[in-house]
């Protein structure tokens, strides 16, 4: 398994996403807008975080398989 | 051929189609998810005809109103258990079929996943809160029109991107469907959804369409999301699940090609049969009723090759209940792509229209066709995805079979009889010009029905639990250590 710029660019969308999310329910005239914005804030750092843990797991992966492996 | 060129000719092509590193962690998450909201959308299904069927179940709350709550029911029927399905086998099956990885890498996929699940749950979430655009089958607002739109125009960029990166030099007629259900409903998405919002911060909003020409945008989108997301896209599914669950190939790939192109070349213009007897002219209304009248042939062209493939094989339906599943399941697309022209009809439809006639038409259809084609996909997949030799039970399967089965017989039949009930109520006049019913007279003789669909409701969640349970099951039992894979899968690289 090889790390992806995939993960980076989706990374890096999740930021004006997030602050996009904020921004809704900063201003949001409805309690529907609101809920909404929070919820895309919400969203978008999860999903951050989500990436982030998976990089690292894939390093510790990675890190092992190295290890085990006399050849390498 | 040899025995000796026929084993050398596979060494050779084992040797050069090196295993392809497939992204199946999104399509689990997919059947994860489609089993989860399978459970949620049969529930609240349950807890509406119980509402029906003794009113007092509204409770008195405006969250748990019938109207708040049965948008609920269908976008997570349609949409969450439907589209997670489509969404997921989707994925699958292109990657299989064009021998590539999925494009776009693993973050893409999985904005994917989560983001159409997000929609869900804030769709789901602005119904119980009393927002709705107030539009069948697209009732969430803008803002959430414009979010799904982001998903699935990403998801088509990753389902072309693959098709483009494909090794095998043939796109296998499943692809077509699937493609197809991907970019008519884009389509049909954002022209239906076109509106002006009140407010950038507020989330209602007034479409951009009036009058009559908003009715036949809304039923432009309304027939054709059954004819592209619940029809185009199961169809894909047929044509990749059932060959590989009978291990025989499609009885007639010219046929299915044939079916392809009729089907949605007619389905675009059927909308109008929704309208029939209203402001919309009436040559809009024939034309709509006549397409949906063509429809016949290519349906029942695909249902007979969706079951022909089963020729030389049908023993297999008696120990592979999932199978079963999906063999019933173009059974009942056949039944219900029979039904549903006959109630375009002008003159049927003046009969059925409005009644509850319709509600078992759609749901002959939602249950008997597009949750059993997943269904019996979903018992191909498990022990496929998760690498196990079997479901947990196969015993379990058949109960599941039986008892779904059996709920859907109750439903639909229940539904016929109080609807045409119900339309022969309405119509009856005495000698003297006179209405023979009221209203209520009409509404307290479907009682018994009523009660009869919610058993036969209660029946199909019984038989979801089950599911759940095997997959449960199958998901947390031991690994196969090896996995007897049939030869044409083996050279795909499965």
């Amino acid at each position: 398994m090889k790390r992806e710029a995939g993960d980076i660019v989706m990374g890096g969308l999740m930021v004006p996403m997030g602050l996009l999310g904020l921004l809704v329910a900063s201003r949001a005239v409805d309690s529907e807008m609101y809920l909404f914005g929070l919820s895309l804030a919400a969203f978008a750092a999860l999903f951050g975080f989500g990436l982030i843990k998976r990089h690292f797991d894939l390093a510790d992966t990675q890190a092992i398989h190295t290890k085990d492996d006399p050849h390498v | 051929m040899s025995d000796t060129t026929a084993m050398a000719s596979g060494h050779v092509l084992q040797r050069a189609r090196a295993p392809v590193e497939y992204n199946d962690e999104v399509v689990k998450k997919f059947m994860i998810a489609s089993m989860f909201w399978a459970i949620v959308a049969f529930s609240v299904g349950v807890y509406l005809a119980l509402e029906l069927t003794w009113p007092a179940f509204n409770l008195g709350y405006a969250f748990t109103n019938f109207g708040r709550l049965r948008p609920v029911h269908t976008s997570a029927a349609i949409f969450a258990f439907g589209g997670s399905m489509l969404f997921g086998t989707g994925i699958f099956v292109v990657q299989r079929t064009c021998r590539a990885r999925l494009y776009g890498g693993r973050a893409l996929a999985d904005f994917i996943f989560w983001g159409y699940q997000f929609f869900i749950v804030m769709a789901a979430l602005s119904y119980v809160m009393g927002y709705s655009q107030g539009r069948e089958y697209a009732e969430p607002e803008w803002h959430l029109d414009l979010w799904l739109t982001l998903v699935w125009v990403l998801f088509l960029v990753v389902y072309l991107g693959t098709l483009l990166r494909r090794e095998e030099p043939h796109i296998y007629v499943a692809n077509w469907f699937y493609l197809s259900f991907i970019i008519t409903v884009a389509m049909l998405h954002i022209g239906n959804n076109l509106a002006v919002p009140v407010s950038y911060w507020g989330a209602k909003s007034y479409s951009a369409f009036s009058g009559v020409q908003d009715a036949m945008i809304q039923w432009w989108y309304g027939h054709n999301a059954v004819g592209f997301f619940l029809t185009a896209g199961f169809l894909g599914m047929m044509y990749y699940f059932i060959p590989k669950a009978a291990d025989r190939p499609i009885y007639s790939y010219r046929l299915s090609i044939v079916h392809f192109w009729s089907l949605i070349f007619l389905y675009i213009w059927a909308g109008p049969h929704h309208l029939h007897y209203t402001a919309l002219p009436d040559w809009t209304q024939t034309l709509g009723m006549a397409f949906s009248i063509m429809l016949w042939m290519p349906s029942w062209g695909g249902m007979i090759n969706g079951l022909m493939t089963l020729s030389g094989a049908w023993d297999k339906l008696r120990t592979n209940p999932g199978l079963r599943f999906s063999v019933t399941a173009v059974g009942f697309y056949g039944m219900a792509t029979f039904e549903g022209p006959v109630m375009s009809i002008r003159s049927v439809n003046s009969l059925s229209h409005y009644t509850d006639w319709g509600i078992g038409h759609v749901h002959s259809g939602a249950l008997g066709w597009v949750a059993f084609i997943s269904f019996g996909a979903m018992y191909y997949l498990i022990p496929v995805l998760w690498k196990r030799q079997a479901m947990y039970s196969t015993k379990l399967i058949a109960w599941h079979y039986w008892i779904a089965t059996l709920g859907i017989v109750f439903y639909i039949t229940s539904m016929w009889v109080a609807g045409i009930m119900q339309g022969l109520m309405w119509r009856a006049y005495d000698s003297f010009g006179f209405l023979q019913y009221s209203f209520i007279e009409a509404v307290v003789a479907v009682h018994p029905y009523y009660v009869i669909r919610m058993t036969g409701g209660l029946c199909f969640l019984a038989g979801a639990f089950m599911m759940a349970f095997n997959m449960i099951m199958t998901i947390r039992g031991p690994k196969a250590q090896r996995i007897a894979l049939p030869h044409g899968a083996l050279l795909a690289g499965e």
